[in-house]
């Protein structure tokens, strides 16, 4: 590795990077892998947005499915496999949730933060340290309803008019709120990035 | 924040914050396939898009992880070896309820397909290039030469159109079930290609008849299992050249029968 790293983290992302690769060469064996190395982090992901088991399972296998399908999409320039394969499978699971039948906000609002820690998973499967920082950090610069609210909309999948309802306000209101904070947020990750 | 209430829309809703509204995954509707049209035709929103997901994706890090059931994977191996379990008879239950679901589907896309075949061979009677060979719009065959189809739901109305495209022969089946002409818009078919080139139009979709096209080649190298097609509302006779596409009104994508 050009870097020199070889703590186990490490080799197990390139390991999952090198898997990803094969599979978008047409290698489904590479899928197995990919699997083993993610599932309960892309599980806890389905789960947390559906709210329910047997639905979060589905969701599980379509998005393996569609990564089969269309691992040639990843672009390892943009993101890590693990940063990428997070965010298809919460984007797959949040599509369920706004075709499907699938009743959303299974955890309340007001509940759903703090979010549970129970199981820490390994190092391995931890999206990059230093982006986690800056965008807690910046949201932190928020106010606290502001991200609150953001949060909740990416953790449980609610749409603007339940968020605005959870919240008991009028829906124009609840998407002031989180586009002046989307707006904030973005100016400080930006600065983030310029630094 | 005495000021938020009822504060007008005085945020500049530009490119940027619809794409953090949609890697947030508040965007629905019409506005949800507006952005997904976008991100197929916009190399700057689709860049921004997965920008947005990039900073959003360390959140999932606070998310516990979960063991899902063993039958999972067993799925998935499942769908990976469907085609060679069909010869094989080696199918799980669970895959062999599915395969089940595709055959009916498959079955009853075919039926549309055959009950298009009169308006077909008209098009092709009538048509100025030399009759291929209409033997693939039957069952049996199309089954054989692996096609591919989707159903393009518009709104929840119960109208869609069903694609159906025959890698035999190149040549594609339209049909706009229910939808009819307002007398002011046209509906224009694309092809959104897997590798974020720009969406290529399928052309005009007809209300209430099944159109077939030959499709060349630069369109059908895109074709594949996944790919998504999307729907947009323009005025009459289609996209109009140098503007942009009008707002997509429904999107689906490829699956292989």
């Amino acid at each position: 590795m050009a870097d020199g790293r070889t703590d186990p983290a490490t080799i197990a992302r390139e390991r999952l990077r090198d898997a990803m690769v094969r599979l978008a060469d047409g290698d489904s064996a590479a899928l197995e892998e990919i699997y083993a190395a993610t599932r309960v982090k892309l599980f806890g992901i389905c789960l947390r947005i559906l709210g329910d088991r047997k639905e979060a399972e589905d969701a599980l296998q379509d998005v393996y499915i569609n990564l089969w399908q269309r691992a040639d999409r990843y672009d390892p320039t943009r993101a890590s496999p693990i940063s990428w394969l997070a965010t298809f499978a919460r984007n797959r699971a949040v599509d369920r949730l706004r075709t499907g039948k699938v009743r959303s906000g299974a955890v309340p609002v007001e509940e759903a933060l703090p979010l549970p820690d129970e199981a820490p998973l390994a190092d391995a499967l931890l999206v990059d340290a230093e982006r986690t920082a800056q965008i807690h950090q910046c949201l932190s610069k928020l106010d606290e309803n502001t991200a609150a609210h953001i949060r909740s909309a990416f953790f449980e999948g609610y749409t603007y008019a339940q968020l605005a309802e959870a919240a008991d306000v009028p829906l124009g209101t609840m998407k002031s709120w989180i586009r002046r904070g989307l707006q904030r947020l973005r100016a400080c990750l930006e600065a983030s990035e310029a630094s | 924040m005495s000021d938020t209430d009822k504060i007008p829309e005085d945020i500049d809703r530009d490119d940027p914050m619809i794409a953090a509204e949609w890697a947030l995954g508040l965007l629905e509707g019409e506005e949800l396939l507006d952005a997904r049209g976008k991100y197929a035709s916009d190399p700057n929103f689709a860049w921004r898009k997965q920008w947005w997901d990039n900073w959003f994706a360390p959140w999932t890090d606070d998310i516990a992880g979960a063991e899902p059931g063993a039958h999972v994977w067993d799925c998935i191996a499942a769908a990976l070896n469907a085609p060679a379990a069909q010869t094989g008879g080696e199918v799980v239950a669970l895959e062999l309820a599915k395969a089940q679901a595709r055959t009916r589907r498959w079955q009853w896309t075919a039926a549309i397909t055959s009950a298009a075949a009169a308006v077909l061979l008209a098009v092709l009677v009538l048509g100025p290039q030399a009759a291929p060979d209409p033997a693939p719009t039957g069952a049996p065959q199309l089954a054989v030469s692996d096609p591919l189809v989707a159903q393009v739901p518009i709104g929840d109305a119960g109208l869609r159109l069903d694609v159906t495209y025959i890698p035999e022969t190149g040549e594609m089946l339209v049909g706009a079930i229910g939808l009819t002409a307002d007398g002011v818009h046209d509906h224009e078919l694309w092809l959104v290609p897997a590798d974020g080139s720009a969406l290529q139009s399928l052309g005009v979709v007809t209300p209430g008849e099944v159109a077939r096209m030959d499709l060349p080649e630069d369109v059908t190298r895109n074709l594949a299992t996944g790919v998504e097609l999307v729907l947009t509302r323009e005025p009459i006779g289609g996209k109009p050249e140098g503007q942009d596409a009008g707002p997509v009104v429904a999107q689906g994508a490829f699956s292989q029968v």
